[in-house]
């Protein structure tokens, strides 16, 4: 592993806890254009056999951006986050972050880098309660020490404190106790986004947070997102384009494995292009 | 749950039953049984499934691999002891060690795969170490194993500590570390690492998204329970004064993950149930009726469609509905129905 972390602070947490969510990327200058982009992705490509899900994807990502990522279904949004998160390994193409290439370097590596994510479809340690889970996902950004044979959980203050106030920004402190797989759905999709917040990354890959949520959860994620904005850079595949448009500075539109066309939420929302791919065409994700 | 309370070592012992019900076993089985080896046999198995169980039920592998480090524990104090003329302290703790680079070595290969394929190479690895062994004869003694292992008294520095030419007396070194593992092996699952554990066996995908480098810990869980399931061969390779081939057969393996499964997963004490269980119902069944592997398939089929959580979860559901019962015919008093 490198040594000369550009941010140190995405690699252990910052010692005051007074502010525990803050951290790293307050100091990511927003929206500055000069700076080099926190990611940098170019020609990323994904085959599964024969199938090119990603034919070649160019992603910068601006440090302290909300960068969304739309396109109809099927168009490889989620197997871009799998490659930019390591979660799949990438066929070909390189992966910048922050500095570090990436590219070939295991989920589990890049969360030290300060990359996080939350999945799509639910995926949560469903027998363990609310807390264990949060604490599992804070601790995770300090792997050596969760090799400790010797001592229960709960010496490390500082992650059992991120632990509580994840619960109390997920508004799940009431259901600390119960079991992650117990939740509703829209409480176990709100979960999802604090482990991802639980690792303090400095980039924060939110892989469809609203799916399969109930019309009344929507305000809640939709804050819940925002919020996370004023501190994380965020990537954001999104379906509700009420949410996308509202909350995003740039919008890349990505169509068959490719990117059609990337630009502010206004440009997009005025595009011929992406109307005809996707905006206008949303259920059935069909073709231009 | 209670997520803040402090781990003082002795306040665990308390906040957590299970070292006490082990203790309890250890203090029964000399009152009940006449037959020393018989309980040492209990403690040896018991031994092996707490190994077997840390795999399967604290971090969710099928291993039918124990068998390889059980007959390694056995073979390498055999050899030790027979040839090299090694103390016994050093040839055990040298056979626990042998156990724990055996598991190192085939969970280094056997963890690049999940699911079926995993189960596979352990079993491809409990058929190699068998014909390794049999092939070996000079090392192994071959189809006879090695024999005339002796038992001689405990010494250390030359101070010899306790004999133990009787069963009985040998039970007693026997059992104060089976306890002493059992502790430790209650600290280990409590501690950061084992809760990492049950993460892994929870979703492997989300403890490797949320930075654990799963591997590592599956290979550690590997060691860890190699090293006690090679002290468990170890033990009943100077209980019966031999190291037979049949030790790491995969028989071995087999009757240790059904021990285990009997007596439940994810808990320590489950797994000497488990081993009580089997060894003490084979032991009277197999004097009564040469099929009584027949009765122990139906208990398996049983536990595999009805009772998960084993002998175990079986005690616990008994406890709770006895606890309940109380409850209830406490209740009258308090709220007097109509006599009729």
């Amino acid at each position: 592993m490198s040594s000369n972390r550009s941010g140190s602070s995405a690699a252990m947490p910052p010692a005051a806890s007074t502010a525990p969510l803050g951290g790293a990327a307050n100091a990511d200058a927003k929206g500055d254009m000069n700076a080099p982009p926190l990611l940098d992705a170019r020609g990323v490509v994904k085959r599964y056999g024969k199938f090119t899900a990603l034919g070649g994807v160019d992603l910068r990502v601006r440090a302290g951006t909300v960068h969304s990522v739309i396109g109809p279904n099927g168009a490889g949004k989620t197997t871009l986050f799998h490659t930019l998160t390591g979660t799949v390994p990438i066929t070909a193409g390189t992966i910048q972050f922050a500095g570090h290439d990436v590219t070939h370097e295991p989920d589990n590596v890049r969360v030290r880098r300060g990359i996080a994510r939350s999945f799509q479809v639910t995926s949560l340690f469903a027998n363990l309660d609310v807390r264990e889970n949060l604490r599992l996902a804070a601790q995770g950004a300090h792997p050596t020490g969760a090799f400790d044979m010797w001592h229960a959980p709960g010496r490390r203050r500082e992650i059992a404190e991120l632990a509580d106030a994840i619960l109390q920004r997920l508004g799940l402190t009431a259901r600390a106790g119960t079991a992650a797989g117990a939740l509703s759905h829209g409480q176990q999709r709100r979960l999802e986004v604090g482990m991802a917040l639980a690792a303090r990354p400095r980039a924060i890959f939110l892989d469809e947070p609203t799916s399969g949520m109930g019309v009344d959860d929507l305000d809640g994620m939709k804050t819940l997102i925002r919020g996370l904005a004023a501190d994380h850079t965020v990537l954001l595949i999104e379906h509700n384009m009420n949410i996308v448009m509202d909350i995003s500075d740039t919008v890349t539109v990505m169509q068959q494995g490719r990117v059609l066309v990337e630009g502010t939420p206004a440009a997009i929302r005025d595009d011929d292009r992406v109307r005809a791919a996707y905006l206008g065409n949303m259920i059935t994700g069909g073709r231009a | 749950m209670n997520a803040s309370r402090r781990a003082y070592p002795l306040a665990n012992l308390f906040a957590n039953p299970g070292w006490w019900l082990a203790l309890a076993v250890v203090l029964i089985l000399p009152l009940t049984l006449n037959s020393g080896t018989l309980a040492t046999e209990v403690l040896v198995y018991a031994l092996a499934v707490l190994g077997c169980n840390l795999l399967l039920g604290y971090t969710g592998l099928l291993s039918f691999g124990q068998g390889i480090f059980f007959g390694m524990g056995s073979y390498t104090l055999g050899i030790l002891m027979t040839r090299a003329g090694l103390g016994l302290p050093l040839s055990v703790l040298l056979a626990l060690v042998a156990g724990a680079l055996t598991a190192a070595l085939v969970g280094w290969f056997a963890i690049r795969q999940r699911g079926t394929y995993f189960v596979m190479l352990t079993l491809a690895f409990a058929q190699m170490f068998y014909f390794l062994a049999y092939s070996l004869p000079d090392w192994t003694g071959g189809d006879n194993g090695l024999l005339n292992i002796p038992r001689p008294p405990l010494s250390l520095f030359g101070m010899t500590l306790m004999p133990l030419d009787s069963p009985w007396r040998f039970y007693t070194l026997v059992a104060v570390c089976f306890l002493v593992v059992f502790w430790l092996l209650q600290r280990v699952t409590a501690s950061v690492f084992g809760r990492t554990l049950l993460a892994i066996r929870e979703n492997e995908t989300r403890a490797s998204a949320v930075g654990y480098d799963t591997r590592r810990f599956k290979l550690a869980a590997f060691a860890l329970s190699g090293a006690v399931t090679g002290l468990a061969g170890a033990f009943h390779a100077l209980m019966t004064g031999i190291a037979p081939l049949s030790n790491i057969e995969y028989h071995t393996s087999e009757m240790i993950l059904v021990m285990t499964v009997i007596g439940g997963t994810g808990n320590l004490f489950a797994s000497v149930l488990g081993a009580a269980f089997y060894v003490l119902m084979s032991d009277w069944l197999s004097t009564l009726w040469p099929r009584w592997l027949l009765l122990l398939g139906l208990l398996l089929i049983g536990v595999s469609l009805f009772m998960h959580k084993g002998l175990w979860g079986l005690l616990q559901r008994g406890w709770t509905a006895l606890r309940r019962g109380r409850a209830a015919a406490a209740a009258p008093e308090g709220a007097p129905e109509g006599e009729r």
